[in-house]
């Protein structure tokens, strides 16, 4: 068994399921990167006084909500090049690219919706608070509502940052390939290795412990901001 | 504070004009009248890719500096050797192909259900990777001249090979096959009941895991993948399912888009490369000789 561990066979395949889940890491701090800024701009607008406004970011939000994920990356990627204006490269590049940009907006769009129930949770008396104290409404908002938000959304983002971290194998759909994809690959062929079915299984160890770092992490953030209590 | 509302209110426009950009593909595709857009129709609304695009696919490839082959891992055609670089015998004669265009190769892994779909968004520029010309290929691409010849094999657990010796129907047999795949017609054409799976590969584990009676895979993959000395050391193959049908052998070609120009270019150096000799050669290496068609 433990031979195993240090044969050519392991070696080869720990090797291609680790380049495999670079690429799965880089997907996942990217959609972290850009959805969590462009969610609370999606928040404000579902909440915002102008109706107009608050009516479209909804239908967005309900459109994106409510469409699988695996059909939105299907559509961002190939729609363009089938209407004639092939906007992505067809190489790894722009696979990543293209994936990228589907899983910021749809993860942004759920984003939105936490940050809006931590916003609206602030109870109004601190609001009203901020006013005795002379704040302008800007001030209340980011030194009152904004910061009591971030406490209040930290369980519910934990949830959604770990379900992103599983999500991330839908982008073999458009042939990206992670870690998933690696693993799989080995069951037809893959450097010399045909019908192997344990890559597949084993990708499970690297799901497993980068969501426990992340659980580990988020808890710790928990904790921090607990003297809000 | 009327300031503030109002940058609020801009960049939120601004996100929503995104995401709707996003959406608007989506459904002026759906409102279309045909999702495989002629080239002569994308040639008006593609002003993007430059305008080569316009009289020649052979020209905006070589305008572009390189030819995207779109393809999966499948042994002997293409498959990547220790070090990782694509090998076989498909890979050397496209990388031989894109140098006759005096251009560089990239091979690109697809999702083998999305090739037509690849070279429409034109993500990739030709599939070429042991692809059977069944009707769906030809009615969905231009094609070179057919370069291969391939059967459908049944593939079966070895100790009971002598089950399905001679067997002329599969009635009453459960048996997987690749969603799509010739081998998926012709289990049917002879009564199976299908499993039809996303690999050929996973077909083979129907089979080995006892989940499906037998397996339908082409004859040059069944013959690099089971048997001794494979990870499917348990499995064989026995009937070649073209005969049991009284069907002429599959043949295999590398498709193009519609209407390309580049399935000539392909046929001229096809040609040429088997008058000196480089087909049979590179077909010797990876022991497909015996199927090659050289005339």
């Amino acid at each position: 068994m433990l031979s195993f561990f240090s044969s050519t066979e392991f070696l080869t395949v720990l090797n291609a399921l680790n380049t495999g889940f670079i690429k799965t890491l880089q997907l996942f701090f990217v959609t972290l990167v850009g959805a969590v800024p462009l969610g609370l701009v999606i928040s404000f607008g579902s909440m915002s006084r102008i109706p107009p406004l608050r009516w479209l970011t909804k239908t967005v939000v309900w459109m994106v909500r409510g469409t699988p994920l695996v059909l939105q990356i299907i559509a961002l990627y190939y729609v363009p090049g089938l209407k004639g204006v092939p906007i992505w490269s067809g190489g790894e590049s722009g696979r990543f690219t293209a994936v990228a940009v589907a899983f910021v907006i749809n993860y942004a769009c759920y984003f939105s919706e936490i940050y809006r129930g931590g916003i609206q949770g602030v109870p109004a008396g601190q609001q009203e608070a901020g006013l005795v104290l002379g704040m302008t409404k800007r001030q209340i908002f980011f030194k009152i509502t904004l910061l009591q938000m971030v406490k209040r959304i930290v369980p519910p983002m934990s949830n959604e940052i770990i379900t992103l971290v599983k999500d991330t194998s839908l982008a073999r759909v458009v042939a990206l390939q992670e870690v998933i994809w690696m693993g799989e690959s080995f069951m037809k062929g893959n450097q010399g290795y045909a019908g192997l079915v344990w890559p597949l299984f084993f990708t499970a160890v690297y799901y497993l412990v980068f969501s426990g770092v992340a659980t580990i992490l988020l808890g710790k953030l928990e904790k921090k901001l607990e003297y809000f209590r | 504070m009327m300031k503030s509302k109002k940058l609020w209110a801009l960049l939120l426009a601004l996100a929503v004009v995104l995401s709707l950009a996003a959406c608007g593909g989506k459904d002026g595709n759906a409102d279309g009248s045909a999702s495989a857009v002629p080239p002569e129709d994308q040639t008006a609304g593609d002003a993007g890719s430059g305008q080569a695009d316009a009289e020649s696919d052979l020209a905006y490839v070589q305008g572009k500096g390189t030819l995207v082959v779109g393809m999966t891992d499948f042994a002997p055609m293409d498959y990547r050797d220790a070090d990782g670089n694509w090998i076989g015998f498909d890979a050397d004669m496209a990388s031989a192909f894109a140098e006759s265009l005096g251009i560089k190769v990239e091979f690109q892994e697809i999702t083998w259900d999305y090739k037509v779909m690849e070279l429409n968004a034109k993500s990739i520029d030709c599939v070429w990777n042991g692809m059977t010309l069944n009707d769906e290929v030809k009615a969905a691409m231009d094609t070179g001249n057919a370069y291969c010849l391939n059967a459908q094999v049944l593939v079966v657990p070895a100790d009971k090979a002598a089950d399905f010796e001679n067997l002329t129907s599969l009635e009453g047999l459960n048996v997987a096959v690749e969603s799509g795949s010739a081998g998926e017609d012709a289990a049917e054409a002879l009564g199976a009941s299908t499993t039809a799976v996303a690999k050929q590969a996973d077909a083979l584990m129907e089979v080995s895991a006892g989940t499906a009676d037998a397996a339908v895979i082409d004859l040059l993959m069944a013959g690099a993948m089971i048997g001794e000395g494979t990870n499917y050391a348990n499995l064989t193959y026995t009937v070649n399912l073209n005969t049991a049908q009284g069907l002429e052998s599959e043949e295999y070609g590398v498709g193009f888009r519609k209407g390309s120009d580049l399935a000539d270019a392909w046929n001229t150096f096809w040609a040429a490369a088997i008058a000196d000799g480089s087909v049979l050669e590179t077909g010797t290496t990876y022991g497909v000789q015996e199927s090659l068609i050289l005339e």
